[in-house]
Formats: structure tokens, sequence, C-alpha cells
């Protein structure tokens, strides 16, 4: 009796282990990121700035409950949010379970100055 | 571009009473019409024309204010610095001439003299959209940016408040 009680107690263990469910780590694997466009506003006025923007991912992959936690010009905002939208990562596998951790993507906007050789000129 | 910065002085009559033209002088009106199309040959000669007829100094200063933003929408940068300068020599505070004369000299690529006068039309009427293209224009030439966009990534416990 105290035998067949432990072994069922150790099937039992057993069989949890296989059925226990993995759980998302939060490293999803980007498939795509979409780079937002420098807002020509931005460019002309020589604006440079930078938005952070969290988001869920979801099984499929697709970026979800997406909203701007820090931003410096709100002229980056909404191509933040549309590159944020854009974007996607691989699916999660069936066997793990989807977790809450958000994802946070930073977009630093800023102007390189580029030199331009004028081709008049002779040095 | 170049015809959107220029400013016509009989053009901004609608929000600048000031400088309302009387119909005495049509050629001054016609010419300024003719530029605004962009038919600047045209409008140069009714502006010549105009200004023959003037009877006042703030009809004078208009025809070459004019003139001057003719002469850039035909290239003759020389000609239009000469009517700019014409008009600021009676009246300095013109901030329709000083922008024109800062986009003339843009052309010449005297970006210190387009820079003077540009702070001066700043300062005198800070909205103007034709203004903020000179600005524009001038900091393309002197300081031209390629544009870039960096991305960082990280991850957020779920149990964070901070969101």
């Amino acid at each position: 009796m105290r035998i067949s009680l432990v072994l069922v107690c150790l099937l039992a263990s057993g069989a949890l282990a296989d059925e226990s469910v993995r759980i998302d780590t939060g490293e999803r694997v980007p498939q795509t990121t979409a780079v937002p466009k420098y807002p020509e506003k931005a460019i002309r006025d020589r604006i440079e700035g930078e938005v952070e923007v969290c988001f869920n991912v979801n099984r499929s992959g697709k970026p979800t409950r997406i909203a701007v936690r820090r931003s410096s010009h709100r002229l980056f905002e909404r191509p933040s949010i549309r590159a944020v939208r854009e974007s996607s990562y691989e699916p999660l596998p069936d066997d793990i379970a989807l977790s809450g951790i958000k994802t946070c993507r930073t977009f630093r906007f800023f102007l390189d100055p580029v030199a331009i050789e004028d081709p008049t000129e002779i040095d | 571009m170049i015809l959107s910065l220029l400013l016509l002085s009989a053009v901004a009559t609608a929000d600048e009473s000031k400088t309302v033209l009387g119909s005495n002088n049509q050629a001054l009106k016609e010419g300024a019409d003719a530029l605004q199309f962009g038919d600047a040959e045209e409008g140069i000669r009714l502006t010549l024309l105009g200004l023959r007829r003037a009877n006042t100094a703030r009809e004078r200063q208009t025809a070459h204010s004019n003139l001057c933003a003719g002469y850039v929408l035909v290239e003759q940068y020389q000609d239009a610095l000469v009517s700019c300068n014409k008009v600021l020599a009676e009246n300095e505070s013109h901030w329709r001439a000083r922008s024109n004369r800062a986009l003339v000299y843009i052309k010449l690529k005297d970006y210190e003299r387009a820079e003077a006068d540009l702070a001066i039309a700043e300062t005198i009427s800070p909205q103007s959209r034709s203004v903020r293209g000179v600005r524009r224009m001038l900091l393309d030439a002197v300081n031209p940016v390629a544009p870039n966009v960096v991305i960082d990534e990280r991850r957020q416990p779920a149990h964070s408040n901070e969101n």
C-alpha cells in the first residue's frame, strides 16, 4: 500500500513535469524592425530629440498596447508609434505562456552634420 | 520654391493694412500680381512702370522691394541687390526687403550678410512664413545635415508601475 502510494506520487509528479508550461521571459526575437521617418519639419527646423515607446508583444508577434512613455518633442511621437506598429517579432511557440513583460524602444532622432564639397572650388 | 519665399509688398496687403496700395498705381499692383504668378519678366516690366508713376515713399519702396524679388526670380542677383538696397536706404526696418536681400545674399553665397539681414527680419516679423523659409535655406547652405535615427530596445517586467 505504502509502495503503491509512493509510486502514484512519483507518477503524478512526472506527469506534472511533462505538462509544465514554460513562461515567456520577454526575450522575443524581432522579425522586422521599422525605422521611423525623420519628420521633414524637424529637419528643416534642425530639431533633434528622442521618444521612448513601450508595448506588449502578443503571441503572433504583433506589438499591442503601444504607448509613448517619454518624449522630448511631439513631432517625433507619431513616426515612432508608426514604426513600432509596423514592426514585428517571431511568433511565440504554443508551449510557452505569454508573459506581461513590456518591451520599450527608444528612438533617438539626430542630425548628422554633413560636409558638402563645392565642385567649383579648388583646394 | 524661391517664389514662395519672396515677399511681394502689394500681395501682402491683405494682412497688413499699412502696406495697402491705392488703385492709383495700377501698374504696381499688376506687377505684383504677375510676380506672384511667376511671370517675372512681365512683373519687372510693370513694376518699373509703377515705379515711374510712384507718388509716395511707400509706393517707391514697394516698387523697389518687388523689383528685388523679380530680379531674384530671373537670377539677376546684382540687380536684385541694388533694388533691395534702395528700399533699405530709405527704410531700414522694411522687413520684406531685408528678407529678400537675405535671399539674394544666400544666392551670392555671402552667408554672413544673409545672416545679418535675416536676423533683423526675424526681429521685426518673427512669424512670417517667408522669413522662416529663408532661414531654412540659410541653414541648409551653412549647416547641411543628414537625418539619422538610432533604436535602443529593452524589456520591462510586468510588475513595474512606471508605465
